[in-house]
């Protein structure tokens, strides 16, 4: 049988529930496609796997649209006009996009991505500042995609939500935490004193949201803002 | 809801408690146990044939009002859960009650019809829906009506799509079928009609020819 492991699973054995478990596929496991998914997880895969394609057909014809408007702009009367914005090689292996999407979306199914959306619009984001998506049909390595992910998660805890204690160090963007310490045990007042440490507790942790898949309205990937980057930009990350 | 929301979704047969939870879920999913409701549904699909042959269509609600709602699938996720436990268990449940066997492939294909991801099947679901028609096609099912009844019934509403699936085992299908019809002892006649029925159906391309609508469906004039 081509497709379908579940149907081979449901012959074979009887399968008590805990065991299903092993089937399940993380971001940073390997290829789902050789795993006996049970049929929940298998669909969930598949809408994630229509979705990503689609929008990487977007993103090549967006790519191509702006080549050529580039193209026509800058052909000032030289015929032989500089080669074509430098073709971008795109990451088009549907593990890697299914596991970096999975990320993106662990990312902004938080309550910090949905206050920062509501707070600053897309379109007064101001590069360098606010926290972009990484993005996931850029060619990058492992450890440098991971590592945006979690620069970008970091940043984005500027915009978890006030505790009860509305410590001021909500504010800051994120800084070392060691330095965060160091402010803490320089203040004063025993009060201020605890409630900032305790919130060095719970700002270790961004409040997250039950698993999340949207591929609507915000969830879809910033096709502008990507397009508007410089285009060597593998050290920058904001 | 109202009367024709009753009616839409078939849910007169629940009782008013019950009504009212399948109400919220689809106004209101994020305040109703999904988990819950998915098995209230797979429940009464199991008992009621009549809703078994429509379930899919407040399930397909529900799972856009979670998802328009929540972003969240966690009722589709429950069902399918329970779903494929049911169907690892599809032999013993056959055994226990023919009537929620039939029930259940009914249900199954309702759902593989209503359910679409992006406008294509549920992938998860072919195979598991071909092996449950191709139980109705051995031999001891053919020998039930009711439940040639319900593989011929399945094969009208689902076979074209089915077959777009996966060709190949349509057509192993279709041999079982050929099969039973020609050489099976013990058919009822009207099991053969069914049988023969749906192989034209499908030899005509999943159509109803008039001629085929004349022979099987007409009234008798005389």
């Amino acid at each position: 049988r081509s497709d379908g492991g579940a149907a081979a699973c449901g012959d074979t054995e009887h399968r008590a529930s805990d065991s299903r478990a092993d089937s399940f596929t993380t971001p940073e496991g390997p290829g789902p496609l050789s795993r006996c998914l049970d049929w929940a997880t298998a669909v969930e895969e598949d809408e994630m796997r229509t979705s990503v394609n689609k929008e990487i057909a977007r993103y090549r014809r967006k790519l191509l649209v702006n080549e050529f408007s580039r193209e026509r702009k800058s052909s000032s009367g030289s015929s032989d006009s500089k080669e074509s914005t430098v073709t971008v090689e795109l990451e088009t292996d549907e593990v890697v996009l299914m596991r970096r999407q999975k990320q993106i979306n662990y990312g902004k199914n938080t309550i910090a991505y949905d206050r920062y959306i509501k707070e600053v619009p897309r379109c007064h984001r101001i590069p360098g500042v606010h926290p972009r998506t990484p993005n996931k049909f850029k060619k990058y390595s492992r450890r440098s995609w991971d590592q945006q992910i979690k620069l970008w998660k970091v940043a984005l805890h500027s915009w978890d939500p006030p505790t009860e204690e509305g410590c001021d160090l909500q504010e800051i963007s994120p800084v070392d935490l060691g330095e965060m310490e160091t402010e803490s045990i320089g203040s004063n007042s025993t009060e201020s004193q605890t409630s900032c440490q305790d919130n060095y507790d719970t700002c270790s942790g961004t409040p997250t949201k039950v698993r999340h898949i949207d591929y609507q309205a915000e969830g879809e990937f910033d096709l502008d803002a990507c397009l508007s980057e410089p285009l060597n930009d593998l050290n920058t990350v904001s | 809801m109202g009367e024709t929301g009753k009616e839409e979704y078939k849910i007169q047969s629940f009782d008013i408690e019950t009504q009212k939870l399948l109400k919220t879920a689809l106004k209101d999913p994020s305040n109703v146990d999904l988990d819950k409701v998915a098995n209230v549904i797979v429940d009464q699909s199991l008992k009621d044939s009549v809703f078994s042959k429509e379930a899919g269509r407040i399930c397909y609600t529900i799972i856009q009002a979670e998802s328009k709602q929540v972003g969240q699938s966690i009722f589709r996720r429950s069902l399918l859960n329970r779903l494929q436990q049911e169907y690892k268990d599809r032999e013993d449940l056959r055994n226990r009650s023919l009537q929620a066997w039939i029930c259940y492939v009914t249900f199954i294909c309702n759902i593989f019809d209503y359910l679409k991801v992006n406008n294509m099947p549920m992938m998860a679901l072919v195979n598991p829906v071909y092996d449950c028609l191709f139980r109705l096609a051995q031999h001891d099912s053919l020998q039930k009506e009711e439940e040639v009844d319900c593989l011929v019934l399945q094969l009208h509403r689902i076979g074209e799509q089915l077959e777009k699936m996966n060709s190949q085992r349509m057509d192993e299908l279709f041999s079982l079928l050929r099969d039973g019809f020609l050489l099976q002892e013990g058919l009822s006649s009207l099991s053969q009609l069914l049988l023969l029925e749906i192989i034209e159906f499908r030899a005509a391309d999943w159509k109803m020819t008039d001629a085929a609508q004349k022979y099987y469906y007409s009234e008798v004039t005389d």
